[in-house]
């Protein structure tokens, strides 16, 4: 049998993704035919469709396939580091913690910087992924997938009643940050992506130089240390990159899930078992699934739209159940 | 996992069970005098005890008996339910880490009660029928979302602990369902369901007491009867199956008791989560012994719980309505984290 091209499935997604971000700038509340779309485009103007165009349609679709490539990645690296196909940034806590970060900043500064925003996020991530991973190590060993998502879950749930607190006690904030933290791709600071993007893609590159090891990791740690690969920095580095990633995507977009669960898991759908390969793919399939997610969020309630969570968690929690029944999940206990 | 023998520790704690209850009831009817008497005006003693005989003055009176009082009722009797929910589902899955909360049972109910208020809603928001029928929307959804996580739990003969994630993954997505009715329903509406959703016992009326002590009146004896059941449930299954018990029809009926009970409390209080796990612990340390004691003690602690969190956002909060489901989930999910930590030593 011929080996299908190495970086088939990579042009195909990018196509889809061209694809998807070609139909959401078109679609909508009411349909703009392509003529129009393209004037809007190339020549701006400050008609109405222009606007819808060029202020609504443009950023939603731009920060959707840039945060939803993050989020990929995220789970990837997570399920990586913790060998558990389980893990994702949104069902691990990590999404809230750095939701509470950016409200507790928001409460004690006011109005701050976006970089400073953006810097709380990823704080609060890592903190929080430092949290709940050493939580699930000291309670069954970080190989024990159960005990690291029923961590992640609860620590969610704490983070969460902060946040309502926080909120309730201050009325401003919450005006401010409840839309924000309904999470979603549509009317976001589309100035922060100047910002996201990049420290999206550096932290892609790092986790292509982190390829081989991530490889490794795979393997049971004693394999992966004959390999000569430092597990522990490996898995360190991993667990980083994956809060900064999360940290971003929950600065631009607010906290979403399932992306980081299901994304990897159709990655790894290709055949492909590489990180060389996994990495590049992780990252697009989040960004199709976000935009796919961001069209279909505008129809399914139609004429009022749909928060992208609802939709994701409908496409994530059959994924999760799967997952659950396939793999010997939680036999330990 | 680790958990008093239900055989042995009997007769230990016999003499101390009568002690132990009576001392939790101390406690509770303390804790209800004290937040009859706290709130946003003052009230001092004789007033307060005046006002509850019915012969105090008239302001003091209506303060009382048409505000303080329901509420803490409420408080009481969802408590009440949550906490024998939490306790019934921890024998049925064998695991202390079950409650209806973890199990998505919880979430289930709260999307019940939201197609219910969409369903029956008219223009101007008003309900076009009985607010009676709340708890029965309340308990479809429960039940449905109990028996999805134990039909797949039962056919698959998953492990206690990956019961828990079938709740964790479908309470997720009934509360995708809940965030959806929320969005796409009127505003005025979604901010009323947003604060009950968090649970809150703040606009307890009597109607609404007097359903939930009719349904708890039905389900809390129904429980009790189950006590003997749930002993036997304790031994491994064979053992079980040997001492005449019908496993998998008794884990059924309990799940679907523990579903009714977490809808009776979720459809008036809403999601006040944590209570349901935690009570029954504290039951289990200050009584070891057989189901219907335990039972019986976890009822007088989970009421005591929702009172006190109650309390809490009354006063220290006040005049914010901070829901009282946020300070169970602050102290509750540590404990959770805690207990979770020690299953997992224990194991390895």
């Amino acid at each position: 049998m011929r080996s299908m091209p190495r970086h088939l499935p990579h042009v195909l997604l990018l196509g889809l993704i061209a694809a998807l971000a070609v139909v959401s700038v078109h679609v909508g509340i009411r349909f703009t035919p392509p003529s129009e779309v393209w004037r809007a485009l190339m020549e701006g103007g400050a008609d109405q469709t222009a606007l819808i165009v060029n202020t609504l349609r443009v950023p939603r679709t731009l920060i959707a396939i840039v945060v939803g490539g993050g989020l990929g990645l995220s789970g990837l690296l997570l399920q990586t580091a913790s060998r558990n196909p389980l893990a994702e940034p949104g069902l691990l806590g990590i999404n809230a913690g750095a939701g509470l970060a950016v409200v507790l900043l928001v409460v004690f500064a006011g109005n701050s910087s976006l970089s400073l925003i953006a810097g709380a996020a990823c704080l609060g991530a890592l903190l929080c992924a430092l949290l709940v991973f050493s939580l699930a190590f000291s309670a069954g060993g970080i190989a024990s997938p159960s005990y690291l998502l029923l961590a992640g879950v609860t620590v969610a749930a704490l983070l969460s009643s902060g946040i309502q607190i926080v909120m309730v006690a201050d009325e401003r904030t919450m005006e401010e940050l409840i839309f924000w933290l309904s999470g979603g791709f549509a009317d976001r600071d589309v100035d922060l992506l100047y910002l996201a993007a990049p420290a999206i893609a550096l932290c892609g590159l790092f986790s292509m130089l982190l390829h081989p090891m991530l490889d490794a990791l795979l393997t049971d740690d004693t394999t992966a240390q004959t390999l000569g690969v430092p597990v522990l920095k490996t898995r360190l580095a991993a667990l980083v990159l994956a809060a900064l990633l999360a940290g971003v995507g929950v600065s631009v977009a607010g906290p979403v899930a399932f992306i980081g669960l299901v994304a990897p898991h159709l990655a790894r759908l290709s055949g492909r078992q590489s990180h060389r390969d996994l990495i590049p793919l992780s990252l697009l399939t989040g960004s199709t699934l976000a935009l796919a997610a961001d069209i279909a969020a505008r129809f399914v309630i139609y004429p009022s739209e749909a928060p992208v969570g609802v939709l994701l968690a409908a496409v994530g929690v059959p994924v999760l159940l799967y997952l659950l029944q396939r793999k010997r999940v939680g036999g330990a206990a | 996992m680790k958990s008093a023998g239900p055989i042995h520790a009997t007769t230990a704690s016999a003499s101390r069970r009568p002690i132990v209850l009576a001392l939790c009831m101390a406690v509770l009817c303390l804790l209800g005098f004290a937040s009859i008497a706290l709130g946003s005006s003052g009230m001092p003693l004789n007033r307060v005890v005046l006002a509850i005989l019915g012969t105090g003055e008239r302001s003091d009176t209506i303060i009382i008996w048409s505000l303080r009082m329901p509420r803490l009722l409420m408080a009481g009797l969802s408590g009440v339910a949550l906490a024998l929910a939490g306790f019934i589902l921890q024998r049925a899955t064998r695991n202390e880490l079950a409650s209806p909360s973890v199990l998505g049972i919880v979430d289930g109910a709260a999307l019940g009660v939201m197609c219910f208020l969409l369903m029956f809603s008219n223009e101007s928001n008003a309900l076009v029928v009985s607010i009676m029928w709340q708890p029965l929307a309340a308990a479809l959804g429960a039940l449905l979302f109990a028996g999805v996580v134990i039909l797949l739990a039962l056919r698959t003969d998953a492990p206690p602990l990956r019961t828990i994630l079938y709740g964790v993954a479908l309470g997720a997505l009934a509360k995708a369902g809940v965030t959806l009715f929320l969005v796409d329903g009127p505003v005025h509406r979604a901010s009323q369901a947003a604060m009950w959703l968090a649970g809150s016992v703040y606009q307890a009326r009597w109607a609404d007491v007097d359903v939930l002590a009719i349904v708890l009146t039905v389900f809390v004896p129904l429980a009790f009867l189950l006590s003997r059941r749930m002993d036997q449930l304790m031994l491994d299954e064979i053992s079980a199956q040997a001492s005449g018990l019908s496993v998998r029809s008794t884990q059924l009926m309990l799940f679907g008791l523990a579903a009714l009970l977490t809808a009776a409390a979720v459809s008036f209080a809403g999601a006040i989560g944590f209570v349901g796990l935690i009570a029954p612990h504290i039951a289990r340390l200050i009584l070891p012994g057989r189901a219907g004691t335990q039972m019986l003690a976890a009822a007088l602690v989970g009421a005591a719980m929702v009172m006190a969190a109650d309390m809490m956002v009354r006063t220290l909060f006040a005049p914010l309505e901070v829901p009282a489901g946020a300070v169970t989930a602050v102290i509750g999910a540590p404990y959770f984290l805690f207990i979770l930590i020690r299953a997992g030593r224990i194991h390895a």
